[in-house]
């Protein structure tokens, strides 16, 4: 699958713009800062997945003094002989207008049955250095790329836990106070919202640690390949693990913390607390690692995880670099661009290009424009 | 902008559901424009189901009062909130049927429920509707739902199995789990509907916590 040709209108910083990247090879695209190299990055992902991968609402998008904003692909499966052109309409005020050949689109995840990316950006460093909520957003996110009627079970995850805690909030409203016996109507409500909490709860947990386990080994080798460069026959050992939050059984822990949750007003226990923890040569990364190695480790979760989609889908994922050499030495860039996965790469830089490397086709940005 | 009675028109559709400020603007302008007998009759019709339907003092399903018989004035608020009393003397249709089997309750979420269920012409025994579903995020607990009143007609009218037919989406599940732990004590069955695949639906689209609870609801055939 890949992108044949992209246009936009009013988009960001891009008045008008056509982009056509190779088909299979590494795209570069080349400029200085602030000229919208991130932009054309986030009108791709905004393609693949109909909102901005930056967290930003549509009209954000939209070109300033600008009404709508357009962003239009034609995207190619060759191996199903299919070519279908995305059409996405982003206007102020109103709902985003995505169609896909020509039909309006019914639910975000029908998206990904046409085209799918896997985005590296400088601010996944996130991953390894920030909060458990990031790690399991990455490990989800993969979930529902791999199987996309997982969405299901995540969003029903995330109802139980709205319903049990407006549950929990009412209690405080209610005047209850720990120590007294809470109405009988409340403790058996509660037991409902529970079992559903470790009904979803344990389909959660066991998907997560099924991906991380399909995930380890291709990590591992991803990982190397990017240190080995600078220091040749070093063997530096990733490895992911699933870390839940409670001791199992999970339905005795749910009712273990439940006179604490009463007392917060929220559920405390559960996998919408879990962590995944990496570590490096057998040290946690997030408090042992260096910079260096953090970066790569982040770059590697994201090549792994396209890896691992790319295994299960039978073709690759598009794969965008938002100045990815920014967070690599020489040694690293090198050895990057040697393992580039194979199938369509669009990768940013500010600079130069790692020595000895020819790309399948630049694309120079400035003041908006771009040029092939 | 508008004179007080325009206004006043488009305040009142304006709080119907479904219905946002612009389409109330639109209905009320056609109201306008329409003969009086047209937009007479339709005032009329909402008075009249307003002052015949009820809910059925047995099952809270609609019931409709026969024409010339006024069961006083304060019809058809949510029964739950209202003190049991004339209000609720009408029996539903349904109810009143003596064919039904009494000994079977169906219990639903809200009265259009029944309808979707006696469409299918299968079930013959009498409903519960609860007027709603286990709801945190709304406010509604079980004391808000027609939850005591299901218990109490139980012992009374003999009945010896309970459907529980609630919504297939969470808060539907987490009520008929509520009810199936406030009725495992009673002398009766509790069966509750099977949830699984959608007829004409490919097993491969179907998610996996639909596809779990369609294999844990299966049932022997053979063998």
């Amino acid at each position: 699958m890949y992108i044949e040709h992209l246009s936009l209108v009013d988009f960001r910083s891009y008045a008008q713009a056509e982009l056509a990247p190779s088909p299979t090879g590494t795209t570069v695209v080349v400029g200085r800062n602030g000229s919208g190299k991130t932009n054309l990055i986030e009108a791709i992902g905004y393609l693949a997945t109909s909102k901005s991968l930056r967290g930003s609402p549509s009209e954000a998008l939209i070109k300033i003094g600008a009404t709508t904003a357009v962003v239009r692909g034609q995207v190619v499966c060759p191996e199903r002989s299919r070519r279908v052109g995305i059409d996405a309409q982003l206007r102020i005020g109103a709902r985003d207008l995505v169609k896909v050949a020509g039909q309006p689109l019914r639910r975000i995840g029908d998206l990904s049955e046409v085209v799918v990316v896997t985005v590296f950006s400088p601010a996944d460093l996130d991953l390894v250095q920030g909060g458990p909520a990031g790690r399991r957003a990455y490990i989800d996110d993969l979930a529902v790329s791999l199987v996309g009627r997982r969405a299901a079970m995540y969003a029903e995850l995330e109802r139980v836990l709205k319903q049990r805690n407006s549950l929990l909030r009412s209690v405080q409203i209610s005047g209850w106070k720990p120590g007294r016996t809470l109405p009988v109507d409340v403790v058996s409500t509660l037991d409902v919202w529970d079992h559903k909490l470790v009904e979803v709860g344990e389909l959660v947990v066991k998907t997560r640690r099924d991906i991380v386990a399909q995930l380890g080994p291709i990590l591992a080798v991803t990982y190397c390949q990017l240190a080995e460069g600078d220091r040749p026959g070093s063997r530096s050992s990733v490895a992911l693990t699933y870390r839940p939050s409670w001791d199992a059984p999970l339905a005795d822990a749910v009712l273990r913390a439940r006179s604490d949750d009463l007392r917060r007003g929220v559920t405390g226990c559960g996998p919408q607390r879990d962590d995944l923890e990496l570590t490096i040569s057998g040290m946690p990364s997030r408090t042992h690692a260096s910079q260096g190695e953090q970066r790569t480790a982040a770059l590697a979760l994201r090549l792994a995880g396209h890896r691992l989609l790319t295994e299960s889908r039978g073709t690759a994922p598009l794969l965008l670099l938002d100045d990815v050499f920014s967070e690599l030495d020489a040694a690293r860039s090198q050895a990057l661009m040697e393992n580039l996965p194979t199938g369509q790469t669009i990768l940013t830089t500010a600079g130069q290009l790692p020595e000895g490397i020819t790309p399948a086709a630049v694309v120079k940005v400035s003041n908006g424009r771009l040029e092939q | 902008m508008y004179t007080a009675a325009v206004q006043d028109l488009i305040d009142e559709l304006g709080r119907l559901p479904g219905i946002g400020p612009k389409s109330a603007q639109r209905i009320a302008f056609h109201l306008l424009s329409v003969s009086k007998d047209d937009a007479l009759r339709l005032a009329h019709s909402i008075t009249v189901a307003k002052e015949r339907v009820s809910w059925c003092r047995r099952c809270f399903n609609i019931a409709e009062v026969q024409a010339g018989l006024h069961p006083g004035s304060g019809l058809a608020q949510h029964a739950a909130s209202e003190p049991a009393g004339d209000a609720h003397t009408v029996l539903c249709d349904i109810c009143r049927d003596a064919r039904r089997d009494p000994k079977v309750i169906c219990v639903v979420e809200e009265s259009r429920d029944v309808v979707a269920m006696e469409k299918t012409r299968e079930f013959r025994g009498l409903y519960h509707v609860l007027g709603g579903a286990i709801s945190p995020i709304d406010g509604i607990g079980p004391d808000k739902l027609r939850v005591r009143e299901l218990i109490a007609r139980i012992s009374p009218e003999g009945v010896e199995e309970v459907i529980l037919a609630t919504n297939p989406n969470i808060e539907g599940e987490a009520t008929a789990l509520y009810l199936t732990k406030l009725l495992e004590h009673l002398p009766l069955k509790v069966t509750q509907l099977a949830s699984g695949l959608p007829v004409g639906g490919d097993l491969e689209y179907a998610d996996e916590l639909t596809l779990g609870r369609a294999l844990e609801g299966r049932r022997t055939i053979g063998g």
